[in-house]
């Protein structure tokens, strides 16, 4: 039944999207990341994406196996979970990495909590902080672009502290075009809107949560690094933010579902997001927001839901 | 006959952990090794099968109304002896357990096994009543502790279960995989005893 | 009335029995307690300065007022003072973090340990790590040691990546504890 409805509250309106039709959707929207990332990072990083997809798969055909239910592999689900997964970790992750990461995101955060439409979090980004707080030494072993495999610093490494950017810093153009170090999928900007982009077109997502996000980081990072663009667009560009603010923070099951929601929301992981990087212990804020945000998205709908008609606002 | 079935009813069907779900700071703050459990959990039996004891010799001496009070402090007695004497002889486990030693006062284990148990039986069945629930708790904490060392460091009470080959997951034993590792067993615990009752 | 009186009367019985017995507990175990805590702590302190064979607390009250200062040793070998051990807590990213350094009497650092801290596992415990910690080593009280990316002078430290706060807690309380070596003990 939960496949069947489009989630949001009244009023409703009827849409033809089915769930795999949408996941078909972002999978596309995904793919040119993807291959940068292969261009860029090479072997690794194909095999990487494989096994990560491959294990998403068949650890959600294994629980729902055990667990006698209905198998939801063919609505692509799971291989948006194993993609995006494999899009946020390094290329120079082991093998085990990606199907330990998998394997974590489906069964634990994904299936035990009911399946698709019921995961209280985003999987994907789930597993991620559980692999980055269990290998952090793994998990921060970014590499530069090229078959070299020199190791590198992330770009928000690099400023993390700082309120000018430094001398050694990549150019905003390379971070734009994703030649620089970072999680396989973190690095090309440019094709991340790319896809956000399609999935507007297709409706499949609405533009708000992705700007309103992007947009309070721009702002609060502008009047951080004291009005200068280039501080901004840096933070803008790197880490996860792009991936994230598109594909991880609009996920339908783990963010509220009511307009006014939304835009909370998304201020709360761009406010977040930009304190983490600045004040937390890690250089990237992105992950730990949205999970945060996530946690909080019922309280937020419990606020906002819209009041039916007629019915009296109860006196407090 | 009777005496069995209090101890395997603390052990097994009441397991405080698995089944009453009680005491669940210590449960989980403290099993991030298969050591610390076992000491947490060795810290706690004898606190119960002591205050278990005392109470239950007292219960007509104490007035109903101050009953909560008297407890607390009868249990707050032994927890500060067993802490005076962890601290003098077994300094490396006093330092790993730290503040969960003292916090051992209102494991709402204790407190609920004086006022459901001992305040109604007398001396020989609260001490077992004590035995069987410190065991049954003893019991989880080790399984959550080797658990969690087994994942998270490759070893089980010290010893290398997992060669060089296992790269650690340290999450397991940091405060969230208390949680995942907690919810797992239970569900497991579950499984495990649903399939009894079927059959029964 | 009278049950009051009765109710507080049997609290106090109990209390008063609790308090006896714990007090023959305490007067049992405290000096075993004290005794395994001052051999810790010169085990612990010996490594950082083996050149001393004993030690002995200093009380001096330009010595324990000092800001991040928990507790300075005095090492001597046959009578004559061979340097200090200093241990300080500066504020790290997580709570105080436990700094144990050794200083010869010539204003070398001869020893240093992070003790007990509280950083997040995994990046600020790196701290810890010889890599780290070991830098310090060999060097002269007189440097005013500063943490950066990008080591190049006498005194610079090279952070520890993703650990800037903790890298410069540790900084900041050698740089005490070196400061008072100077300041006080060195003209002791």
């Amino acid at each position: 039944m939960v496949e069947k409805l489009t989630v949001s509250s009244s009023p409703h309106v009827w849409s033809k999207n089915t769930t795999s039709k949408i996941m078909l959707d972002v999978v596309i929207a995904l793919l040119p990341a993807t291959i940068a990332a292969v261009y860029y990072f090479r072997l690794n990083a194909a095999i990487l994406v494989a096994l990560a997809v491959i294990t998403a798969v068949v650890s959600e055909w294994g629980i729902q196996k055990i667990r006698n239910q209905k198998t939801t592999i063919l609505d692509f689900s799971a291989v948006i979970t194993g993609l995006l997964l494999a899009l946020n970790i390094p290329a120079s992750a082991p093998w085990w990495i990606a199907v330990v990461g998998s394997a974590f995101a489906i069964i634990v955060v994904k299936q035990l909590f009911g399946g698709i439409g019921q995961n209280f979090m985003n999987p994907a980004l789930a597993a991620r902080i559980f692999l980055t707080i269990s290998w952090t030494d793994r998990m921060t072993a970014w590499i530069r672009p090229g078959v070299d495999a020199v190791s590198t610093a992330t770009p928000l490494a690099l400023i993390k502290g700082a309120t000018e950017i430094p001398g050694n810093a990549p150019s905003i153009f390379n971070m734009i075009i994703g030649n620089t170090g970072g999680s396989m999928g973190e690095t090309s900007a440019i094709l991340l809107i790319l896809g956000g982009l399609y999935l507007v077109y297709r409706r499949v997502m609405s533009p708000k949560v992705p700007v309103i996000y992007i947009g309070t980081v721009a702002i609060l990072t502008l009047i951080f690094g004291g009005f200068d663009i280039n501080f901004m667009l840096y933070h803008v560009f790197s880490g996860g933010l792009m991936i994230g603010a598109i594909y991880m923070a609009t996920d339908y099951a783990s963010s509220p579902v009511t307009a006014r929601g939304k835009v909370i929301f998304a201020l709360g992981c761009g406010i977040l997001t930009t304190v983490i990087r600045f004040y937390g212990s890690y250089p990237e804020g992105v992950g730990f927001s949205i999970i945060l945000m996530n946690i909080a998205a019922p309280l937020i709908e419990k606020y906002t839901s819209p009041r039916v008609f007629g019915e009296v606002k109860q006196s407090a | 006959m009777k005496f069995g079935r209090i101890f395997s009813r603390g052990v097994i069907f009441d397991n405080p952990v698995f089944v009453q779900l009680l005491g669940m700071c210590p449960t989980l703050a403290v099993t991030n090794s298969a050591e610390n459990a076992l000491g947490m959990g060795l810290a706690t039996t004898s606190v119960l099968i002591g205050s278990n004891l005392v109470i239950s010799l007292v219960k007509k001496l104490i007035p109903s109304k101050i009953r909560i009070p008297s407890y607390i402090v009868i249990i707050a007695t032994f927890v500060t002896i067993i802490g005076m004497l962890m601290k003098a002889f077994l300094p490396d486990l006093d330092r790993a357990l730290g503040i969960f030693i003292p916090l051992i006062v209102v494991n709402c284990l204790i407190l609920a096994r004086a006022e459901s148990f001992a305040s109604k039986q007398s001396g020989l069945p609260s001490i077992i009543d004590g035995i069987g629930m410190g065991v049954g708790f003893t019991v989880a904490l080790v399984i959550l502790g080797s658990v969690r060392e087994l994942f998270g460091a490759g070893t089980i009470f010290g010893v290398t279960i997992l060669g060089s080959f296992y790269e650690p997951a340290r999450v397991m034993t940091l405060a969230p995989g208390a949680f995942l590792a907690l919810g797992l067993l239970l569900a497991l615990f579950n499984k495990i005893t649903s399939k009894e009752l079927n059959e029964l | 009335m009278r049950d009051m009186i009765k109710l507080g009367l049997v609290l106090l019985i109990i209390c008063a029995i609790s308090a006896f017995i714990l007090g023959v507990t305490n007067d049992y175990t405290q000096g075993i307690i004290q005794a395994r805590a001052h051999e810790e702590n010169v085990a612990a302190i010996k490594v950082l300065l083996p050149e001393a064979e004993e030690f002995e607390l200093v009380e001096d009250a330009n010595v324990t007022g000092v800001t991040d200062i928990v507790e300075v040793y005095q090492g001597t070998k046959n009578g004559e003072v061979v340097g200090y051990t200093v241990k300080s807590n500066p504020q790290g990213y997580g709570g105080r973090v436990d700094i144990l350094i050794g200083i010869s009497i010539d204003g070398i650092i001869t020893g240093a340990k992070v003790g007990d801290n509280t950083e997040t596992p995994g990046l600020g415990t790196k701290i810890a790590d010889a890599a780290f910690i070991n830098q310090f080593l060999d060097k002269a009280t007189t440097n005013e040691f500063q943490v950066t990316k990008d080591p190049q002078r006498e005194n610079d430290i090279e952070t520890v990546t993703g650990a800037t706060v903790s890298s410069e807690a540790v900084a900041r309380g050698i740089n005490r504890s070196t400061q008072l070596f100077e300041e006080v003990l060195k003209n002791r």
